[in-house]
């Protein structure tokens, strides 16, 4: 529960001499703030850069088909998670991720490893999110901008409304192939899921004697207990 | 008297440990640009200790800091954990303001000033965050970044008891922090070592339940929580050092390009 839920319920609680005590306030916060020579806003500008705005526009189809899919709550739980699996692979390049998550270990497995790792690692993939967007509680989002990445990719920029809490800052790494647009990694608030993965990965092959056959039964494991 | 010439001899000793840092491990710069691989190695040579100390700071947390915090959000409504937040961030400010300044950066100093007055003033010293609404957002700024952005490299990974994941730059940088605190100044003048381990309790309790389903969906979904909260955090850190996103590792097209 954060500023947005209580600035809601403060300005339907309460009458409008309240509400003007606090415009004034933050005028005057403003204001001061100006005068100690903070002026200008910390809003960048993301358009500076010719980014491909097939992204956005594709990310924003995305976000709205997420939202539209899981907020309908009487759909069946197993039927939802069909809908998050068939989301899921739409929008995103899983068997890249795949592949760049495990690293260098990739040449080292063998092809029956790799194809098993993958498997693995969709059904883990579903595991960890399927819950969070199944239990979908009107988080909204909004594009903040786009920004050419690397010498292929756009990185996209949104924000997460949520109805309680801070906003949450949300960047997409989007890759076109042919004429699909994929995601191919997030990044929540700096920290990159796919780097993070990489080291976690990278992490458990080592535990295990630097072995990828540790961490396909890890997998197996984690896979297993989540049903 | 008596506290200042301790203050002081442990800021010199602060101070010598800082430059022997900069001595040895200028090599590994945060912000050089050729460290696009650096971003996913970990310098971790002590992962064995530490993950022993992380192991007892998980069992810390499970039986004491999180069910606090779930007590805490649960006892206490939320403008009032809010402003416990703002006033504690609030009086933080100084420091702020002091590493900014040290780092060079004169216009995070001019914003962080902007907050310190007018959360004071206007923010009925500190309670409330005016500034965050006005658009001045918090950007906490540590002797560790000061050191980072001096070109002291990060050191090797450490776990620390009970204050959790750092690096050798970052725990010298802390304790500077601490020395230098102004609220532990006062604390220590005018005898008040209760009010200081009341923050610290608060302080604790604050940022965990900030996160309360954040790492319980972490702790799940892992297969090696260690090693995940060790990449959250040096990403982060990274990120705060910069102040601006860093950006990460190539993504390579595996369908042309040669293996790796």
């Amino acid at each position: 529960m954060g500023h947005m839920t209580v600035d809601n319920d403060s300005q339907a609680a309460i009458s409008g001499p309240m509400m003007l005590t606090r415009r004034l306030f933050v005028a005057c916060a403003a204001l001061l703030a100006v005068s100690s020579g903070v002026g200008h806003p910390l809003v960048s500008s993301a358009f500076a850069q010719s980014a491909d705005p097939g992204a956005s526009v594709f990310m924003q189809k995305l976000g709205n088909d997420a939202i539209g899919t899981f907020s309908n709550k009487s759909t069946p739980k197993e039927q939802a998670l069909q809908h998050f699996r068939a989301l899921l692979h739409k929008g995103f390049d899983v068997p890249y991720i795949g592949r760049w998550v495990l690293g260098r270990y990739w040449n080292q497995a063998s092809e029956a490893q790799q194809a098993e790792y993958q498997k693995l690692f969709e059904q883990l993939i579903v595991g960890t999110y399927a819950e969070r967007f199944i239990e979908y509680s009107g988080e909204t989002f909004k594009i903040v901008g786009a920004l050419p990445e690397g010498e292929t990719d756009t990185m996209v920029t949104t924000q997460i409304i949520r109805p309680s809490g801070p906003p949450v800052n949300v960047n997409w790494r989007i890759r076109k192939k042919d004429a699909d647009y994929k995601i191919i990694d997030v990044v929540v608030e700096n920290v990159s899921m796919g780097v993070t993965q990489r080291q976690e990965f990278s992490s458990v092959v080592q535990q295990n004697g630097g072995k990828v056959d540790g961490l396909i039964q890890a997998l197996r494991q984690k896979v297993g207990k989540a049903g | 008297m008596k506290l200042a010439s301790l203050t002081r001899s442990t800021l010199r000793s602060a101070l010598v440990a800082a430059l022997a840092l900069t001595a040895t491990a200028c090599a590994n710069k945060p912000l050089d640009p050729g460290s696009k691989e650096a971003a996913t190695e970990v310098n971790d040579p002590l992962e064995v200790p530490n993950r022993f100390v992380f192991a007892a700071n998980e069992a810390a947390d499970v039986l004491v800091l999180r069910p606090a915090a779930e007590v805490y959000v649960a006892a206490v409504p939320n403008p009032i954990r809010d402003a416990i937040h703002n006033f504690i961030d609030n009086l933080m400010s100084p420091l702020y303001i002091a590493n900014n300044l040290l780092q060079g950066n004169f216009e995070g100093a001019q914003f962080a000033t902007g907050r310190f007055l007018t959360n004071t003033i206007l923010g009925a010293g500190g309670i409330a965050d005016v500034a965050t609404q006005a658009g001045i957002p918090n950007r906490p700024e540590d002797f560790g970044q000061t050191l980072a952005v001096w070109g002291v490299g990060d050191g090797p990974y450490l776990v620390l008891p009970l204050l959790g994941p750092s690096n050798l730059r970052d725990t010298v940088g802390y304790g500077v922090d601490t020395v230098a605190d102004p609220v532990r100044v006062w604390g220590y003048a005018a005898d008040h070592k209760g009010a200081l381990y009341a923050r610290a309790g608060a302080n604790a309790i604050d940022r965990r339940s900030h996160v309360l389903k954040e790492v319980d969906d972490l702790r799940r979904n892992s297969l090696d929580f260690y090693a995940t909260v060790r990449s959250l955090r040096q990403q982060q850190r990274q990120a705060e050092i910069a102040n601006k996103p860093v950006s990460g590792p190539d993504f390579p097209d595996f369908a042309s390009a040669p293996k790796q």
